[in-house]
């Protein structure tokens, strides 16, 4: 029982995570087709971020305060990854647009040279970041403990999908923006500025992706190399999930986070995830589209 | 003026000749003492199982579409294929310190094929080959494409390389098949100079060859089918073609050729690892032929030798800190602007340029 | 537009012939130098630890050159960059030795380079010095390991946990040929001292969630975790263990990788007394050691930590310089001849050290030590004197009787 539990609430809260990260890409290439191949660079830029955000509290600030950095850093990591997404989109995506694989391409170079500006920049060696006093420890349930910071994630990833619903569906730019990517001529001659929308479009899934490295800077190394670790179940978590819809992406990063905890408990880690991956493959193979598919004549 | 000529009717032909050409006469510098250090002559075979694997991935992305961001298996596949008939050479058919350590006493049964050079070399095209037709005969059946297709074949190296490092009493885990020598010997060295070159001309000899397969299937209607499933897969399947049939044949070939690359540079480098399964090493075959030109053949090829030959002399001595940029702002500036790559961009200035030498030629 | 092709049309020209003609190489051929190699990752995943030990070396070069140098010529040194990826370090390698013809090499960090390169240095002929602790079982002729031998640190270690009474191991380490050596190496020991190994776990190693491993090891409640994770490994498994509250006092630990940089990263707070064992600390109280952290910090920065890695990579240059210096030659032999003399010491920062002449691994002393708060190891154990190097264990009863040795 208390087995059961545990692997629930871990399988949920690596869940939680691979969600975070790839709620961005849900964005970027659900709903664009941009292949972003930089999008673990925006979670490391996001890390990165939390990382400098607590360095000037605590040096400019009274220690009093100092806990609540973490919550200054979400908006910072948010706000930082946004306006680099929007440059990025600017001066090459917009270029690439139709060209799926190019951008795959392109992003990739991209992500070389934002790794390598953030050797320059903070060095080669790895940061840290303190975690903030009120996530430390966690809630006991006979055996199970369940940590504040893993907890937090789980409420932070629920939050930031509720905005991402509430942008894309309830807003005026939301609608623009699905008008846009479901039919562009037609919302051009609407009078939607297309350019803006798919700047800003960007920018909010690189946003997220910053949002999701804040989480991970309290997990893991803070490095130049920290969102290579992250960026392939985010694909397969949309892909598997279904392209352009934020429900599948929901169910594929649950699918991908479970079932790697449960295989990963009666087997070694790196068994575990070539055990995960090939079920993803084998899935795919069945529904090629993902579990949920937007129905449409469009045959290419 | 009949070079010129020979250039605009078959330029990528005559680039090819001109490539195998420089290559082919480095072994003679090196001898003459022109050239410093044998060990140039290594790297550029390292860079021709490159260029023999770029070939494969421009046959499936230049020409039919697929981009496979998982090439690394089967290179990894056809190297360590190559690896373990050279690793049980080197042990004369003993068992390996790792399997020792892994709590092996006798040979595993999967190693025992690779006792023996004719089944090696058998296994090395089987193998990769075998492998390509299982993953594509599905994905393709099950009319799997685009950008879906390209992260199942990233997840799959992904997944086939924790395989070959959970696997460490088989496989040696992450540092993987090494001191081993070529299949000719020792190739390191002057002593042993006559071995590297009879393996560089070996492998120059397998470049032409694969050169030339490609050329052929590409040139025929079999290529023009190719493209017709590039540009526009639906029409291709209603004028009745079985295109699946066609994309798995394409795919195979690929992986094999991919095998192939692997086992050269197995030979090579003298030792394999799982790192060259991974994403990061797969995505950079792709680079290199949309460096080089996609749908070329020889821009494969060109890739292939420019970028490894940039990385090479770029990522030491004073550019050591800033080689990343420099490359990743090759690749950027390259897919932005110059969609064709160098052969594109030659093929776009060139005629022009020829054009205006031919005018001087005829005033003067 | 015509303006911007033309543009970008130079600046791929101008990276093409930078890239054929290499502007990388030192062409500096004057009579009063001597080049050496420098081989690490400088790009990719393991940078995160190389550098540290690539300053190390480059600040013993500088030192040795203010002094006046090596035989009266300079040291200068060609750095290649091996881009944590094997085959890189090969190809690296190879350049280094056969057209730089350095007269040595300083590099690797990880097994799976060390491994790559050294059938390239038997084959050239030449000579490499790995300034790394590691597994072991290894001998090379061309190869001086100047890091701990695995009787230089893994069994001290354990033997330390078996006299402080800890009786329930388990064992985490990274999916990599360290770890998995050195576990074998534990239960041999374990078993000879009746010490129950109650769990053993491979983390991949890109590994960033250790919830299910933690479960693991809550299931099994082992009275201290013999880790041997490598790199970004630790800096999870550390946080994602101080986030359900578990310190020194719930799980003890003694770890084989980390190091003071580690710690920095990690984050004092958290690693607040659990056990390292090494050959050195930056605390390590000697008068070369002082010198040295001070030269370091200067060059570096004060925010920098001197390692147990960078100290061997820093005595490795010392020892290079030491053995030309008795050879009164560069050339390869005569210095491998001067090192199998055994003949060859320095006054190290962690205290005297000497070459064996029989396996090419240094003599050491031996330190545990406890993380404090001030992000500083500090020694709570250490060898009365320097232990010397066994890489196959053969002079333990118990490694002999489980058959640790390699074949052949």
């Amino acid at each position: 029982m208390e087995q059961a539990v545990n692997i629930l609430f871990n399988g949920l809260s690596l869940s939680s995570i691979i969600l975070l990260t790839s709620l961005g890409l849900a964005i970027t290439f659900g709903v664009m087709r941009v292949i972003n191949m930089a999008h673990g660079e925006f979670v490391m830029i996001g890390a990165y971020t939390t990382y400098v955000v607590q360095q000037v509290f605590t040096q400019f600030l009274p220690s009093a305060i100092g806990s609540l950095y973490y919550f200054v850093s979400i908006f910072a990591a948010f706000g930082v990854a946004f306006l680099l997404g929007s440059l990025l989109e600017k001066f090459v995506i917009s270029r690439l647009y139709g060209r799926e694989i190019d951008s795959l391409l392109a992003t990739w170079g991209i992500s070389l040279i934002l790794q390598q500006a953030a050797r320059s920049i903070f060095g080669t060696q790895g940061v840290n970041v303190n975690a903030p006093s009120f996530l430390s420890g966690g809630i006991s349930f006979g055996d199970c403990t369940f940590s504040y910071n893993r907890v937090f994630i789980i409420l932070l990833v629920s939050l930031c999908m509720v905005a991402v619903w509430f942008v894309m569906y309830k807003s005026n730019f939301g609608r623009q923006m699905r008008a846009v990517m479901q039919n562009r001529p037609m919302a051009q001659c609407m009078g939607i500025n297309s350019r803006r929308v798919d700047n800003l479009t960007f920018a909010m899934g690189s946003g997220f992706a910053g949002v999701a490295g804040c989480s991970v800077a309290l997990l893991g190394s803070i490095d130049s190399t920290v969102g290579q670790s992250y960026i392939v179940n985010s694909f397969m978590a949309v892909v598997l999930g279904g392209v352009g819809n934020l429900i599948g992406t929901v169910i594929g990063s649950g699918i991908i986070g479970i079932s790697s905890i449960f295989t990963e408990n009666y087997t070694s880690s790196t068994i575990a995830k070539a055990v995960v991956l090939l079920i993803v493959i084998v899935f795919l193979q069945k529904r090629p589209q993902g579990l949920f598919v937007i129905k449409s004549r469009n045959l290419d | 003026m009949r070079l010129l000529n020979l250039f605009l009717k078959h330029g990528s032909d005559t680039t090819f000749g001109i490539i195998v050409f420089i290559l082919a006469i480095m072994p003679v510098l090196l001898a003459a003492g022109v050239l410093n250090g044998g060990s140039t002559i290594l790297f550029l075979g390292k860079c021709i199982s490159f260029a023999i694997v770029a070939i494969g991935i421009d046959l499936i992305w230049g020409y039919t579409g697929i981009l496979s961001l998982g090439h690394g298996l089967y290179f990894g596949l056809g190297g360590y294929a190559m690896a373990m008939y050279l690793k049980l050479q080197a042990t004369g058919g003993q068992i390996t310190d790792f399997m020792h350590i892994g709590g092996l006493t006798e040979l595993p049964l999967i190693w025992k094929p690779f006792l023996h050079a004719p089944g090696s070399l058998f296994l090395i095209l089987i193998i990769p080959g075998l492998t390509a037709w299982l993953v594509g005969y599905f994905i393709f059946k099950n009319r799997v494409k685009g950008v879906y297709f390209s992260i199942i074949s990233q997840a799959l190296t992904w997944a086939a390389c924790s395989i070959f490092i959970a696997m460490s009493p088989y496989t040696n885990g992450n540092v993987g098949i090494t001191e081993i020598k070529s299949i000719f010997g020792s190739i390191k060295g002057s002593a042993n100079q006559g071995n590297m070159f009879t393996l560089f001309y070996i492998s120059l000899f397998a470049l032409v060859l694969i050169y030339a397969i490609s050329r052929f299937l590409v040139t025929r209607k079999f290529g023009k089918v190719l493209i017709a499933i590039r540009d526009g897969e639906n029409r291709t399947y209603f004028s009745g073609y079985p295109v699946s049939r066609f994309k798995t044949f394409i795919y195979v070939v690929s992986a094999v050729f991919a095998g192939i690359a692997g086992a050269i540079f197995v030979n090579f480098n003298g030792c394999i690892t799982p790192s060259q399964m991974t994403i990061t090493y797969s995505i950079g075959m792709v680079i290199w032929v949309a460096i080089g030109g996609r749908g070329t053949i020889v821009g494969a090829v060109i890739g292939a030798f420019f970028i490894n030959i940039c990385e090479y002399n770029l990522s030491s001595g004073s550019t050591v800190e800033i080689w990343q940029y420099i490359i990743g702002i090759l690749f950027c500036v390259t897919i932005l602007f110059f969609k064709g790559g160098i052969v594109g961009l030659v093929q776009e200035k060139a005629p022009n340029f020829i054009a205006k030498i031919r005018d001087r030629k005829v005033k003067a | 537009m015509n303006l911007k092709k033309t543009l970008l049309t130079t600046l791929a020209a101008g990276a093409l012939t930078a890239g054929i003609f290499g502007c990388g190489g030192e062409e500096e051929k004057s009579q009063a130098t001597v080049k050496v190699g420098l081989l690490h990752s400088l790009t990719g995943p393991m940078a995160i630890s190389e550098k540290a030990v690539r300053d190390a070396e480059v600040l013993a070069i500088e030192q040795i050159n203010a002094a006046g140098g090596v035989l009266g010529k300079k040291i200068i040194f060609v750095e290649e960059d091996g881009a944590s990826e094997p085959a890189t370090f090969a190809t690296k390698a190879e350049k280094l030795v056969d057209i730089e013809k350095v007269a040595t090499v300083f590099g690797c960090w990880t097994s799976s380079s060390r491994k790559a390169v050294k059938p390239i240095f038997e084959e050239y002929k030449s000579l490499l010095w790995y300034p790394v602790q590691y597994e072991g079982m290894e001998a090379s002729p061309n190869i001086v390991y100047t890091g701990a031998a695995p009787n230089q640190q893994i069994v001290p270690a354990i033997e330390y946990l078996i006299e402080k009474g800890y009786k329930k191991f388990f064992l985490l380490g990274s999916d990599y040929v360290f770890p998995r050596t050195a576990n074998m190496i534990i239960n041999a020991q374990a078993k000879a001292a009746g010490i129950s190994v109650v769990g053993e776990e491979y983390a991949d190693m890109d590994q960033t969630d250790f919830a299910a491993i933690i479960s693991k090891i809550e299931v099994a409640k082992p009275d201290v975790i013999v880790n041997t994770l490598n790199g970004t490994g630790n800096v999870s498994f550390f946080k994602q263990m101080s986030e359900k509250n578990y310190t020194s006092k719930e799980y003890m630990t003694m770890s084989f990788s980390i190091a003071e940089e580690e710690v920095s990263t990690i984050g004092p707070s958290i690693l607040k007394g659990h056990l390292v064992s090494w050959n050195y600390y930056q605390t390590t109280k000697t008068p070369e050691n002082d010198v040295f952290v001070a030269a370091y910090k200067a060059k570096f920065g004060s925010n920098r930590v001197t390692s147990d890695p960078a100290e061997a990579a820093y005595d490795a240059v010392y020892l290079w310089a030491e053995a030309v210096k008795k050879a009164g030659s560069f050339a390869v032999d005569s210095v491998l001849s001067v090192i199998r003399s055994g003949s060859v010491e320095f006054t190290a920062p962690e205290g005297k050290v000497v070459i064996d002449g029989k396996n090419q691994h240094l003599s050491k002393p031996v330190r545990i030590g406890e993380v404090a708060e001030d992000g500083l190891i500090h020694e709570v154990f250490a060898t009365p004197a320097p232990v010397s190097p066994d890489p196959y264990l053969t002079t333990y009863d118990w490694a002999v009787k489980a058959g640790l040795q390699p074949l052949n």
